[in-house]
């Protein structure tokens, strides 16, 4: 990000030369308090004629486009960003927590696809249409999806066909595809794939009987041997051919985007039994003890006004829902997809719900990322926790990912906030289950060296045993 | 003779063979098989717009025979 006076550039947001997204930062340099965007000329026209139509009026209604409004011109950032040569400044609301398509799970990426046809269709029924279709323009609200992109909105023009077709495809239906019909886990190849899945790559996935699966033929195989024969006759010494196709009724552009809605809610996952999609049912408490912790981080959380609060290896989400009684907005990561998913799935039916699902290996969290690094943020490099919940991890941390204790910790520590976490003692079960097959026995993972470790960084606030001394919850304060 | 003729042949056969796998290698930077995705969207386009005008024209014709039941308009983002 780019210090520029009173507000900081985002840098999510310079590969449409037409606006530029900035956010004012909040004193204590943790959160943002207004994010505002540099419009130039031709795009503040069309904003200004975008804001009487009725489909974009209809769609913020709905929430389904990010709340938008003109600041005052005689503001200081709205100054500080016209300075800097934009023609116009409008303001958005504030999203609580940026996060990617690849920490999403299959139904928020569904329906963010979903989504993104949506607000298309309405915009062609009004004349307008989107010159481009990246999830990177939705962003959620809890478990809302919201598309952020204004300046996608343009007027159509007569026998233009809808360009952002192949990106839809390569960055939402090819991911949705593959984990629907293949079962192939979509979310590190959209980490490493930033600006989507190619029909070429895809088409690599599909064979058999999955030729033959909805909008396999037309969507991945129909492009890729279209790009493969392009490639085969344009890599030599040949001359690139223009290519500016017949012009499309927009009947035909409606069809494409209406048949590709019904394709995206025909693509359904299967969701078995993963270790801990049904954590819930399967948990090692008792109904007294589970009730004993529950009220332990509620007490916790309760004790800090208005948190965001991180519930990092959250499973199913049971303690996120507690935290969020009392927290303004709540982050709740894992590994598992379909713990997530499940999680996602109850939180839905909930426009009002501050919870965002995130699907995360805490070992290897999303990194920095994109053009120059700075594209796409670290998890730790976007807004800071004010309490983290780690809660039955920190065995899996050291035996599973083989992270030392103190390590562990450091990261912690970082955050430089509140953390509410739960040893898990060596003569529990799940240790023992853990422990069971491995030659490395981990003689430093003890409650001794667990409370030396927290003590390098943190006070203890309180703590308390539970199962039977098996396992013991600590409500940690930076030292 | 024929030895220094035959290795002159290997030679000029390697190096033909190296060009040939280096130079769609450098020339391939330079080509958009993105390109394609005009003609992808006109044939896709064209099934589904003879789809779509199909289903306005029996959404229309069910309305005016059974009532005013027009096609749901589901603004749902849910099944």
């Amino acid at each position: 990000m780019t210090e520029r006076g009173k507000v900081t550039q985002i840098s999510g947001s310079f590969r449409d030369p037409t606006s530029r997204v900035y956010r004012v930062p909040s004193s204590d340099g943790r959160g943002t308090t207004r994010v505002l965007r540099g419009l130039d000329a031709e795009m503040l026209a069309y904003h200004n004629t975008l804001v009487k139509v009725p489909f974009f009026t209809r769609l913020l209604d709905e929430g389904r486009v990010v709340g938008t409004t003109s600041p005052d011109a005689t503001d200081e950032a709205v100054q500080d960003i016209l300075n800097h040569g934009w023609a116009g400044v409008i303001e958005h609301e504030v999203i609580p927590f940026i996060s990617y398509p690849y920490e999403w799970s299959f139904g928020m990426l569904r329906t963010a696809a979903l989504l993104q046809l949506r607000v298309l269709e309405d915009a062609l029924h009004d004349g307008w249409t989107m010159k481009d279709a990246t999830p990177f323009n939705i962003q959620f609200i809890g478990s809302r999806p919201v598309f952020i992109d204004l300046p996608s909105f343009v007027p159509r023009n007569e026998g233009e066909a809808w360009v952002g077709y192949r990106q839809f495809c390569s960055c939402f239906l090819i991911p949705l595809m593959l984990r629907a019909y293949r079962e192939v886990d979509h979310l590190p190849l959209m980490r490493s794939y930033i600006d989507g899945i190619l029909p070429t790559e895809a088409r690599k996935f599909f064979t058999g009987t999955a030729l033959f699966r909805r909008g396999v033929a037309s969507h991945v195989i129909l492009p890729a041997m279209v790009e493969n024969r392009i490639a085969s006759r344009e890599r030599d010494d040949a001359e690139a051919k223009t290519r500016t196709g017949k012009p499309q009724s927009r009947a035909m552009v409606l069809g494409l985007v209406q048949s590709l809605a019904r394709l995206v809610r025909s693509l359904k996952i299967k969701m078995d039994h993963t270790d801990w999609s049904d954590y819930d049912r399967t948990h090692s408490y008792s109904d007294t003890e589970h009730d004993t912790k529950k009220a332990f981080v509620e007490r916790a959380v309760a004790g800090a006004t208005s948190p965001l609060v991180w519930d990092i290896g959250c499973n199913t989400g049971t303690f996120s829902e507690i935290a969020a009684r009392h927290a303004s907005y709540v982050l709740a990561i894992d590994g598992d997809h379909n713990a997530i998913e499940k999680l996602y799935q109850r939180q839905r039916k909930s426009d009002s719900s501050m919870i965002q699902p995130m699907v995360m290996n805490l070992a290897n969290i999303s990194p920095a990322q994109g053009w120059a690094g700075i594209e796409r943020m670290a998890l730790d490099g976007r807004r800071q926790p004010d309490i983290v919940l780690a809660l039955a991890l920190v065995h899996h941390i050291r035996m599973s990912a083989n992270i030392p204790l103190d390590m562990f910790f450091d990261w912690l520590a970082e955050m430089g906030c509140e953390v509410v976490v739960e040893f898990v003692d060596r003569h529990d079960e799940m240790v023992i289950k853990l422990l069971t097959n491995k030659t490395e026995q981990y003689e430093d993972y003890n409650r001794d060296n667990f409370i030396a470790q927290a003590r390098r960084h943190f006070v203890i606030k309180q703590s308390q045993q539970l199962k039977g001394g098996k396992r013991e919850i600590f409500h940690l304060a930076p030292a | 003779m024929l030895n220094k003729n035959w290795l002159t042949f290997k030679l000029l056969f390697v190096y033909t063979l190296i060009l040939m796998l280096l130079k769609p290698t450098l020339a391939y930077a330079y080509v958009d098989p993105g390109s394609g995705s005009v003609l992808v969207t006109t044939i896709l386009g064209i099934i589904a717009g003879v789809i779509y005008t199909f289903r306005k024209f029996f959404y229309n014709l069910r309305a005016k025979i059974f009532g005013a039941k027009t096609p749901k308009d589901d603004r749902s983002l849910d099944d």
